[in-house]
């Protein structure tokens, strides 16, 4: 039953119920929790490292009513069960090994979803499909490709989406405010550093752990044996987490790229555009790239000799104030969803702001990978007059995995 | 050094130092302009996909050839895909050629293998907008296998034409999730009807999803459709 029907339900029940009937405070709501019909239905898929704090950030808000977790890792999966069920004293949590058990759950609002980054596009196109609100993690795409169709799905059933990077507005705000001041004028350029590019792998074969579904794993992603390095969630792109390799994860270009690109495109006010232009440079202090916008603005990465969110303004020159944007809500980036699952408005991070921010590290990696300038035509999502590049923009996902 | 990195090629497996594969990598790079250097590379890779090298080896060719490949590699690469451990790479290197023989092969193999492999095939189908392989799926839309009908009803969502859009419109489902991809891929027809001027077949692929056996996301969709189609 879904959440406005279980509302008309326990509306007209209570209208007919002239007998003596029972509530519980729980249902009722009390000083700790909403009325069970003002609560968001929730579950988690994924809930590792990131998932774990995601999970932790829901559980713990009144007006979510957390149901269901799903992981293909059994002590991952049992752990958040019982965290549920400690919370709220109860056995109720179900858990499922296949995200597709849990999607089809009509009972179900809204998930979040912190697996690693080759599921993401298909967990969100598919949790729309099945009519739910979606909060993923950051970065939200593992290819160019995935992005307009992640957007596409969330508009055509009217759901919020919104992407999973808290950074973008809590770790960047002197800068964002300088900008949106207008203290430092017109803004010519900023300036991103993030981390390295993921690797083909090729870790030595191991013993699967009896712990996970290595399958279900890799899911999308090209078969390959296990290797506990391979799967780990580690924050690191060293060699050691599924984050340092290409078939599960853009490395940091794509990892620190969502929330300093992020940044960078929040400060200067481009978070609802794309470049149009990559320029390649290979010079003696180090190869580098700029990104030019259709507005003028430059993105440069990893300019040398320059700090991350290093900015050129305009010396002498002052721009009227702009309000900046922030977050519906209580609760930070997790209360931004909740409220907007709510009143159906967008996200801070909706869901088309988070596929423009992942698409720079995408064309970063697309012109560091060919060694040479792009450009971007934002409109037809493509490379202009360029088939090698055009042959970056997607891969083919193992079977039986689709977008 | 490509000649050594070639040679690496025939020992190279899961463990094995991946930097002496890395000249490919260059040869790729530098080749761009020259197109005698890149046939030749391809023509190496082509040759190492038929020698006894391992699995690691292969994947790692069909990455490459997904990069350059073009007709000449198609005829190799294909073999590969009625090959249960293979196919995936296989399509690796066709799904995103452009050359017309690479969507050529694809619907050649379809007949040629089952299930799971040919929703895999079907899905480079799809991704590549393969219009030609429109009345295939269309059949495959009523087939017995939920996993095959499924596949079908998402390539042709994604291949978005008219003709796709009157085959889903034709199915009969009786998985739910074999509905939920035919809803899914009428709505991606109509809306790409729709943003070529085509109103009324999309106004007819909206009506139908407007009843009462429709979920409540599927009629909000609908319904913001024949807004549209009506210019609101």
């Amino acid at each position: 039953m879904g959440r406005s029907s279980r509302r008309e339900f326990i509306k007209a029940a209570s209208a007919t119920l002239a007998a003596p009937y029972v509530i519980t405070s729980a249902a009722l709501g009390n000083e700790s929790r909403s009325p069970a019909s003002d609560r968001i239905v929730m579950a988690g898929i994924g809930l590792g490292n990131m998932g774990k704090g995601d999970q932790g950030a829901f559980l713990g808000r009144k007006d979510v009513q957390y149901v269901a977790v799903c992981d293909v890792r059994n002590s991952v999966r049992e752990s958040a069960k019982g965290k549920v069920n400690e919370r709220y004293e109860n056995t109720d949590c179900k858990a499922y090994n296949d995200f597709r058990d849990l999607l089809g759950r009509s009972d179900i609002d809204a998930v979040h979803v912190a697996t690693p980054d080759h599921w993401h596009a298909i967990m969100v196109i598919e949790a729309c499909r099945h009519g739910k609100d979606v909060y993923c993690q950051k970065p939200e795409t593992l290819t160019l490709r995935e992005g307009p169709l992640m957007i596409e799905a969330a508009r055509r059933y009217g759901r919020v989406v919104s992407g999973g990077s808290q950074r973008v507005l809590e770790d960047y705000k002197g800068i964002v405010n300088q900008c949106w001041g207008g203290e430092l004028g017109k803004i010519k350029s900023i300036n991103v550093n993030v981390g390295p590019l993921s690797q083909i792998c090729n870790l030595p074969v191991e013993d699967t752990s009896s712990d996970i579904d290595w399958d279900l794993w890799l899911g999308p992603a090209a078969w390959a044996p296990y290797n506990a390095a391979r799967c780990s969630g580690s924050f690191s792109t060293a060699g050691n987490s599924w984050r340092s390799y290409v078939d599960y994860s853009g490395g940091g270009m794509t990892d620190w790229g969502a929330h300093h690109f992020g940044g960078a495109t929040f400060a200067v006010d481009v978070r609802e555009l794309q470049p149009e232009e990559v320029t390649y440079i290979d010079e003696k202090e180090g190869k580098h790239l700029s990104l030019r916008y259709p507005n003028g603005l430059t993105i440069t990465h990893n300019r040398p000799k320059t700090g991350n969110l290093a900015i050129e303004g305009t010396p002498g020159e002052t721009r009227e104030p702009k309000p900046v944007p922030t977050y519906k809500g209580e609760g930070g980036i997790y209360g931004d969803f909740i409220e907007c699952v709510k009143t159906r408005e967008k996200p801070f991070r909706d869901i088309e702001l988070g596929v423009n921010t992942t698409a720079i590290s995408h064309l970063c990696t697309i012109a560091y990978q060919l060694q040479r300038s792009l450009k971007w035509d934002a409109a037809k999502q493509e490379f202009l007059g360029d088939v090698e590049a055009n042959r970056l923009l997607d891969r083919a996902r193992r079977e039986p995995w689709q977008l | 050094m490509l000649d050594q990195a070639f040679e690496a090629l025939k020992t190279y497996d899961w463990g094995a130092e991946r930097s002496p594969l890395e000249p490919i990598n260059e040869a790729i790079i530098s080749s761009r302009n020259d197109a005698v250097a890149r046939k030749d590379l391809e023509a190496r890779l082509i040759s190492a996909l038929k020698t006894p090298i391992s699995r690691d080896a292969k994947d790692y060719v069909c990455r490459k050839l997904m990069q350059i490949g073009t007709a000449a590699s198609v005829s190799t690469v294909a073999e590969l895909l009625a090959d249960k451990d293979l196919s995936h790479m296989a399509r690796f290197a066709l799904e995103r050629n452009p050359a017309p023989e690479a969507a050529q092969a694809l619907r050649d193999a379809l007949p040629r293998v089952a299930a799971p492999l040919k929703v895999g095939i079907i899905s480079s189908l799809g991704q590549r907008r393969d219009v030609a392989s429109v009345a295939s799926l269309a059949i495959m839309l009523n087939d017995t296998d939920g996993t095959i009908a499924r596949s079908a009803a998402l390539a042709l969502g994604a291949i978005r034409t008219s003709e796709a859009a009157k085959a889903l419109g034709n199915a009969k489902a009786t998985a739910p999730e074999t509905q939920i991809a035919i809803t899914d891929a009428s709505l991606s027809c109509a809306e790409s009807l729709l943003a070529v001027g085509n109103k009324s077949e999309a106004l007819v692929i909206y009506k139908s999803l407007l009843g009462e056996g429709q979920s409540k996301h599927v009629r909000l969709a609908a319904t913001r459709g024949m807004l549209a189609c009506s210019g609101k």
